[in-house]
């Protein structure tokens, strides 16, 4: 049998973390995935290291543009590790909530690309309409949409006030009631059902020997959550649940990440309600001591490591960053292997990448080496075509 | 039986070095020759499943390799130190699969081999980027990079 080589990516300029595949396919199977990264690999591991640790933390903040918080929260925490601070517990609680907030607006804006990648047009637009109302509430606090530049070395910038409570919760009930509807939808309605049940296997051995982290983790049954495992900020004093599911496919990658967003909700109504009274940061001392110090932190993609080196001056020697989509490509790799080419979208968009990364297609014939070159935009109609035929 | 003392029991001589600065942190020393020995009486111990990532540091003579590894009660870093005449470590991709990525970026950034890795192609660093060139050597600093790319 005749096997295509489909390279698969790598640009597009939109969105962070491109990324190109290389599938090898017999008919419409996928059997064999390489992977190359570096496409927008930005050397920020080596500008940290000319750059103070408060210049870090602004730095730290755009290494992702979605989950920006929860990259300065594992900065600053290994930071303030590392100078031996400890942070006042108000500013443990606004971490909390705000990256329990960042959590959910990207659980909605990947539940929109991912029904995008099915074709699902509407519950694109209705779960990103969602995603708004949660970021109306985070710009309502820090004044940003992203990028909050709310972390500092030693606590958080600004304050949750009483009056903004009262508007958050309403949007919270809203948001509730957005989820649990979503997640009827999902349990229920068939096209979503033949798309994602079944696709995209991976069973609990692999995601264990292929260190997979997050909701992709979570959704082949293994209840790893840094937020439980290793309790930071306010998480030691909040009660909630790591969710897990075991489908261990995309329909179960869906399902874990609504009942995140239904278990978020909760998270921040507990810390609004408790929210404890006092400064909101601490004074950093000058001297920087040697030393090393290492963070985790659940991102909503998953495990955040951030690992800090000191030298004694006012610059670190090394910082080291794993965001959690490296984490999990082996993971998808293996996902990858036996599903058809029309399931690649949705495969992908399953571990929450950056999707929008895979902007053209280039498919090779290796016998006669023909190349045709496909945007992302045509193997999705291919994928919906080939879907109507069945 | 905490799983510090636990380790500690475990490794025996084999760790140089063992510090915690707090009770979820434990970082252990070992000499190069010990890596996979190691590696494999760490992956064993109940409660274990997970290595986070590998971090490459230089600290100007040598490397320091440190592997990430979650315990379900602790993270516990484990590293050798490699110097740089002799960059080559055995790999550990056939005992945690999930190292494959982890190698091949520090492969590519700091020059280090990972000895029996079917593949160390260029994972971040671009196809005609020069072999020499580590960039997160501390002797590359972005002036010399610079120029030796606009081959100056």
């Amino acid at each position: 049998m005749a096997t295509i080589r489909i390279p698969f990516g790598p640009q597009h300029p939109a969105l962070e973390e491109p990324i190109n595949f290389t599938f090898e396919v017999e008919e419409e199977r996928v059997v064999s995935v390489g992977l190359r990264l570096g496409y927008i690999h930005r050397g920020i591991e080596k500008l940290a290291e000319s750059r103070t640790y408060l210049q870090n933390v602004y730095l730290a903040e755009r290494i992702c543009g979605i989950c920006a918080f929860a990259h300065t929260t594992c900065y600053t925490q290994a930071v303030e590790e590392l100078f031996g601070i400890e942070v006042p517990e108000r500013a443990k609680f606004i971490r909390t909530i705000v990256a329990e907030m960042e959590r959910i607006q990207n659980h909605y804006l990947w539940l929109g690309l991912t029904a995008k990648e099915m074709g699902f047009e509407t519950l694109f637009m209705y779960a990103w309409r969602d995603r708004e109302t949660m970021l109306e509430v985070v710009e309502l606090i820090s004044g940003k949409r992203v990028n909050y530049g709310l972390n500092t070395i030693g606590g958080v910038r600004r304050d949750i006030s009483n009056a903004m409570i009262e508007g958050i919760e309403a949007k919270l009930d809203e948001l509730e009631e957005r989820a649990e509807y979503y997640k009827r939808i999902c349990t229920k309605e068939q096209t979503i059902l033949k798309r994602t049940v079944g696709v995209g296997i991976l069973r609990r051995r692999e995601a264990v020997s292929l260190c997979a982290v997050g909701p992709t983790a979570r959704a082949s049954g293994i209840p790893r959550d840094v937020r439980s495992d290793d309790r930071y900020a306010a998480y030691g004093e909040v009660p909630f649940k790591a969710v897990t599911y075991s489908g261990c496919d995309v329909a179960s990658r869906i399902l874990v990440r609504i009942d995140e967003i239904l278990v978020s909700i909760e998270i921040i109504r507990y810390a609004l309600k408790n929210l404890p009274i006092g400064p909101l940061n601490v004074k950093v001392p000058r001297r920087v001591p040697e030393g090393e110090a290492i963070s985790l932190v659940e991102a909503p993609r998953g495990e955040d490591l951030h690992y800090v080196r000191s030298d004694g001056s006012d610059k670190p020697a090394r910082l080291k960053v794993r965001a959690p989509t490296l984490a999990n490509l082996p993971s998808l790799c293996k996902m990858l292997i036996n599903v058809n080419i029309a399931d690649i979208p949705v495969v992908i968009a399953g571990i929450d990448p950056c999707i929008a990364c895979a902007e053209r297609v280039t498919m090779i014939d290796v016998k006669s080496k023909k190349r045709r070159v496909w945007s992302g935009r045509e193997l999705r109609r291919y994928a919906l075509e080939w879907y109507q035929e069945r | 039986m905490s799983v510090h003392s636990q380790i500690r029991k475990m490794l025996g001589k084999d760790a140089l070095e063992v510090s915690s600065p707090r009770k979820e942190r434990l970082f252990i020393r070992i000499a190069r020759e010990k890596l996979r020995k190691t590696i494999k009486k760490l992956i064993q111990l109940e409660g274990h499943s997970h290595l986070s990532t590998i971090t490459g540091v230089d600290t100007g003579t040598d490397i320091d390799l440190i592997y990430h590894l979650s315990h379900s009660d602790a993270l516990i870093s484990m590293s050798v130190r490699t110097p740089k005449e002799d960059l080559t470590v055995p790999t550990i991709v056939d005992l945690v699969p999930g190292a494959t990525l982890y190698e091949r970026e520090v492969h590519d950034l700091l020059g280090v081999i990972f000895k029996g890795n079917p593949d160390l192609s260029p994972l971040l660093l671009p196809d005609l980027w020069p072999d020499d060139i580590h960039p997160l050597r501390k002797e590359w600093t972005l002036e010399r990079i610079s120029e030796k790319m606009r081959g100056k």
